[in-house]
């Protein structure tokens, strides 16, 4: 078995319903168990509001768990996060180097990458011009090609990734693929059984914020079927 | 680690600049301007028809508004950073305290320009540069230290209670006015002199004029006291950053 590096024990993450005197709480992750391993690709499936988006943000060390224990080993957990503190009226190239710096980045490491970046990007002479002039799509691939310039051991993606035109959306897909091939340790999570079956190889069931079941891509996806078709024809 | 987080400081703080200048038409201009139409309407009321400026009142009232200027945005925009960077917090395990200092270093920033320009308009007004300004650094670090650990404490408390802000800006108009910011404090009826001088806005106020308009140095005791309540205020606001920081990114920006 390869290396542990983050486990999740009955961990349990609760808000403030509202902000205002007297609001009660309420659980959006009541008990999970999760075990990370070094080059799992984990995919997370549950109905919406299962707590998948709160799981990965415990995960990348945002959240502090209000009970349970989270244990990580000295990795980094980042969530694949886009246009990360993006400023309008800054250049792309200044975007590019503030959103690495937030990513973790030093800052000879992103300025070492700034050309590959404006490749990927296919910005060309607009790499130096205000993002407040771009379009939606030209921000959005600037905002993928920065997000994978940081390379943490592990890599939390939230939803699918619809990036750009369909042309772009065809290459970003194709990045991620190839870090996964890499042996990038990812968690996924995605509404979109199809995404998860394609792209990982275990899989952890949550439901109203509880860990239902976790392990092998296939036995988890019968078993969650099951649950659907059960629930569908009680109905 | 902690150099990294230098980096990404000193970085934000230019990005800030840059993009406070970008934004307008005038960009850098607005640094000078802004307060320069400010210091012009407290000019036109307090010397123009009220009549109660008293001879040097434009150098007195340039110093107090450029060094208030200062320390209530770093006070307010180091306050409100926390909370108005919320959906970050929500997005990037950071230290929290990076958003107010960056906000603050701008702010200084901006500060040493117009200041650069205060020096300038004194000497005009026939106030030279004198033998005592080597004490303006001490006197800067102290007012910096105050707006500091006020800045961290607002800072704190905004994301969780955002209402605050409302009170903030009636509670720093009121401080400037009894700080002898705008108006000297000779004005202010002895009965009330006590609490002026343990003001520490006011006693920062009083040396910024000794320094640059009577080449006097500062006094050492009341500064020495501003610097005391200010190390307190910095680490008790800081100690209430770290201890809220867990309940930043569940909020709701």
């Amino acid at each position: 078995m390869s290396e542990i590096l983050v486990e999740l024990e009955h961990v349990g993450v609760a808000f403030h319903a509202q902000r205002s005197i007297g609001g009660g709480r309420f659980w959006a992750i009541e008990d999970v168990n999760l075990q990370l391993r070094r080059g799992d690709r984990l995919g997370v499936i549950g109905r919406n509001g299962a707590g998948k988006s709160t799981l990965l943000r415990v995960i990348a060390g945002i959240l502090a768990p209000d009970r349970g224990k989270v244990r990580r080993g000295p990795v980094s957990c980042q969530l694949l996060a886009l246009s990360l503190g993006f400023v309008p009226y800054l250049s792309g190239r200044d975007n590019a180097v503030l959103s690495g710096l937030l990513l973790g980045l030093r800052r000879r490491e992103i300025i070492a990458r700034l050309p590959a970046i404006r490749e990927f990007s296919e910005l060309g002479e607009f790499f130096d011009e205000p993002i407040a002039t771009y379009s939606a799509g030209m921000s959005m691939r600037l905002a993928f090609s920065v997000a994978m310039q940081a390379e943490p051991d592990v890599l939390l993606i939230d939803e699918v990734l619809a990036v750009g035109d369909s042309e772009f959306q065809e290459k970003s897909g194709a990045a991620l693929r190839e870090r996964m091939r890499e042996g990038q340790t990812v968690v996924l999570v995605s509404h979109s059984e199809e995404q998860i079956k394609k792209r990982c190889d275990r899989v952890l069931w949550i439901e109203h914020g509880r860990s239902v079941l976790e392990g092998a891509r296939d036995e988890v996806f019968a078993a969650y079927n099951a649950a659907l078709h059960h629930v569908a024809e009680a109905v | 680690m902690r150099r990294h987080l230098i980096e990404l400081i000193l970085f934000s703080t230019y990005a800030e600049l840059r993009a406070e200048t970008a934004r307008n038409y005038l960009g850098l201009i607005w640094w000078i301007l802004e307060p320069a139409m400010m210091m012009g309407a407290f000019w036109l009321v307090f010397d123009v028809i009220l009549k109660s400026g008293g001879p040097d009142y434009i150098p007195f009232l340039l110093i107090g508004l450029s060094v208030w200027q200062w320390m209530k945005s770093c006070m307010t925009h180091g306050g409100y950073a926390i909370w108005s960077n919320l959906p970050m917090v929500r997005q990037v395990p950071l230290p929290p305290l990076v958003f107010p200092l960056i906000a603050m270093l701008a702010d200084t920033v901006k500060f040493a320009f117009i200041f650069a320009l205060l020096v300038l308009i004194l000497w005009a007004l026939g106030y030279p540069p004198n033998g005592s300004y080597w004490a303006l650094p001490i006197l800067f670090g102290a007012v910096f230290l105050a707006a500091a650990g006020v800045g961290f404490v607002i800072a704190a408390l905004v994301p969780l209670v955002p209402d605050l802000r409302f009170v903030i800006e009636q509670v720093l108009m009121v401080v400037m006015f009894l700080s002898g910011v705008v108006f000297p404090l000779s004005q202010v009826p002895p009965s009330l002199k006590w609490l002026m001088d343990l003001n520490p806005v006011a006693v920062v106020m009083d040396d910024a004029r000794l320094i640059l308009m009577h080449d006097q140095l500062p006094n050492w005791v009341g500064l020495s006291k501003v610097y005391l309540i200010s190390i307190v205020l910095c680490l008790f606001g800081i100690a209430a950053v770290r201890a809220l920081a867990p309940r930043f990114p569940k909020l709701a920006g």
